[in-house]
């Protein structure tokens, strides 16, 4: 024999839970609590690895998000084979990549810094230090440089090995002060009288600015010339390595490869290349931020946890206190299932009430941050829809056990407990 | 109709076992009236728990309506217990926080019936206690008396054949369970097979036939004419 329920049993049914859990006001509040902090914690996590991801990638896109560069893997000196010094990258090499026309790229420089020495600038009686690198046309567009004052280089600058450079603020500080424009004056690099041209906006100088093709060296404290006229002031003839920016971000490995492929030919394979894409570190940082998502997750499913355990006590100490009235229930034909069925929806509606809230709280909590820290965070939708299941299933798995337990007594041994 | 034969029930206190019903075999036809009596501790309630399926027993077999019950499963034994019989307690026990309609209501919604039928049939069996204008009252708000007339209400919404009541007058006082076996007395009138506990000899005299236990067994079974 099968018992039916009744047309509007879970309604009637849900309207006593509301019933009962208003009898037990304070215990009803406590681990509604419980849940919401948990769902809170959850939510929060969301948002705030939301967030992270955002920060990543505006900090990212400021250094270029499709610039990839190559260079001379300098660990190929083979002993056993004819030492081949130099970087490996010549003028003709640059030339033929250009010439080539590769379908990946869209935009390509030289970089030629020598030895990587500071250079020493002066300006009347003012003197400053640079990081001096020699660029081609690209090579502003290429790391997302924007100018504060003046102008880019052009091709003729660089073919016509014009006198000119683009400072970095720092550079501009200390030879002119900060709010002088200074494009149109003549400074000495070396031995050298060039005309400044442009001034760099400022980049930011945080761990993530420092990473990528920039190599560690400070953004602002740049001293950029056309790389032909770096090559004729040092004697040095070779290009350190070259910069490029792929047409789009899943096209960056490809613009490599073409590259290389067309260094490798032009010199009988005697070098071996390497090569770094923003896409590379967009990865490594995802990862980490994966990682840090995933730890705030499981110390947010702890507090869950707690929550869930709080349920779980409340409903049994709710069925040590109702086990007369179970057993009256049973009595007047309820079976089983449909006792199990009025426990389980009591804590599904605790913990439901409390994912609400919690919902609610981590929104909130979201959009403060938000708000004081001027960092675009918003709730991640997924998230809510995962809380919201984790909350109804915290309920029903801690509800369960003392529900099956009332489900289980005997009409009689519920009566004669007191 | 009502057939034990050979009942046995103990419980265990610690180590020992303390035999509460020894041997009952007992019939009671459909539309009788029966009246349990025997000192505190003979076995009574746990006899009357039997009957109405409340209780398992250890050894003997109980047919209900040709039905063994010993070997009924959960759902069977719930639909016995919400369409056969109707119970009433002596502590009357009705749900405090819901008003005296939802509460007689109760045995409808475990039977499965829809909403309004139930409301329709619940206000109906009040107004058959005389209680029809106390429906939205809740427990709390009701007299001792008024508070079993809704619990046997709530035992005969399901218009059950057996009424099953424990001392129905024990939480009464004399007028007030007067009313109350008044009203037995008609629902015997209409039928219905009655089976109460009680000590006390006025009471049991609306009865026809009266069982006398001492310690756990069955010392008379007195049939008035
Ligand atoms: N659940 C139980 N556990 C142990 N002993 C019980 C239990 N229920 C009843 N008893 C014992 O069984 C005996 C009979 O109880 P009961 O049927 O309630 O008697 P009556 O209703 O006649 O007073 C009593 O001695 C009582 O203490
Ligand atoms: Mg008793």
């Amino acid at each position: 024999m099968k018992k039916k329920l009744s047309p509007g049993f879970l309604l009637d049914i849900f309207f006593e839970s509301l019933l009962a859990l208003r009898d037990n006001r304070l215990r009803t509040i406590l681990s509604i609590l419980g849940i919401t902090v948990g769902i809170a914690a959850v939510m929060t996590v969301g948002t705030v690895s939301k967030g992270g991801h955002f920060i990543i990638f505006s900090e990212l896109e400021t250094f270029g998000l499709k610039s990839v560069w190559v260079y001379r893997d300098q660990a190929d000196k083979d002993p056993h084979r004819a030492v081949r010094a130099g970087t490996g990258i010549e003028n003709a090499d640059y030339a033929a990549i250009r010439a080539a026309g590769c379908p990946a790229l869209r935009l390509l420089s030289p970089v030629v810094y020598g030895r990587r020495d500071k250079m020493l600038v002066r300006y009347g009686n003012k003197y400053g230090n640079g990081q001096i690198n020699g660029v081609g046309a690209d090579y502003l567009e290429i790391n997302n440089d924007t100018l504060m004052y003046g102008r880019s280089f052009r091709e003729e600058d660089i073919s016509r090995n014009r006198q000119v450079a683009i400072i970095g603020t720092d550079v501009q500080r200390d030879l002119f002060g900060p709010l002088s424009n200074p494009v149109g004056r003549d400074i000495r690099i070396g031995e050298r009288k060039f005309t400044v041209i442009g001034v760099l906006a400022a980049k930011s100088r945080d761990f993530l600015a420092s990473i990528g093709s920039s190599g560690g060296q400070d953004a602002n404290n740049r001293l950029l010339v056309p790389y032909t006229v770096f090559q004729q002031m040092t004697g040095f003839k070779d290009i350190n390595f070259l910069q490029a920016e792929a047409i789009s971000l899943p096209d960056a490995d490809t613009a490599v490869s073409q590259i290389i492929r067309i260094l490798k030919r032009h010199h009988s394979d005697r070098f071996t290349y390497k090569s770094g894409t923003m896409a590379q570190y967009i990865r490594t940082t995802e990862n980490i931020l994966k990682w840090v998502t995933f730890i705030g997750v499981v110390a947010a499913s702890v507090s869950l946890f707690v929550g869930g355990m709080g349920i779980m006590n409340i409903m049994s100490t709710s069925v040590l206190e109702r086990t007369r009235e179970i057993g009256l229930r049973k009595a007047l034909g309820a079976s089983r299932k449909e006792i199990l069925i009025q426990f389980l929806l009591e804590a599904i509606l605790i913990s439901f009430i409390g994912g609400i809230l919690g919902l609610i709280l981590g929104i909130l909590a979201g959009y403060s941050l938000a708000f004081f820290s001027h960092i675009p965070l918003e709730p991640s939708w997924p998230m809510v829809l995962v809380s919201m299941a984790v909350s109804i299933g915290v309920g029903l798995l801690s509800g369960y056990y003392p529900a099956h337990h009332a489900a289980g007594l005997k009409p009689v041994e519920a009566f004669r407990f007191e | 109709m009502i057939r034990l034969s050979n009942i046995c029930k103990s419980y265990r206190l610690g180590e020992v076992l303390l035999p509460v019903l020894k041997d009952i075999s007992l019939t009671i036809g459909a539309g009788e009236f029966v009246a349990i009596m025997g000192p505190s501790g003979s076995g009574k309630s746990t006899l009357l728990n039997i009957i109405g399926c409340l209780d398992s027993v250890e050894s003997g077999s109980y047919h209900l309506n040709g039905i063994p019950i010993d070997g009924a499963g959960d759902e069977e034994l719930a639909l016995i217990r919400g369409d056969k019989i109707g119970f009433i307690f002596q502590l009357f026990n009705l749900i405090p926080r819901i008003n005296a309609e939802r509460n007689v209501e109760l045995p409808l919604l475990y039977a499965g019936i829809a909403r309004h039928e139930r409301k329709r049939l619940a206000l109906a069996a009040l107004e058959s206690v005389g209680l029809g204008d106390r429906a939205l009252h809740s427990p709390m708000q009701l007299s001792g008396g008024q508070q079993q007339r809704v619990a046997i209400a709530r035992a005969l919404v399901n218009r059950p054949d057996i009424i099953i009541a424990d001392e129905p007058t024990g939480s009464l006082d004399s007028l007030a369970g007067r009313e109350i076996m008044e009203i037995f007395a008609k629902l015997h009138a209409e039928g219905k097979t009655i089976v109460i506990v009680t000590h006390e000899e006025d009471i049991a005299a609306f009865a026809r036939r009266v069982i006398r236990l001492r310690d756990g067994r069955i010392e008379r079974d007195d049939i008035r004419p």
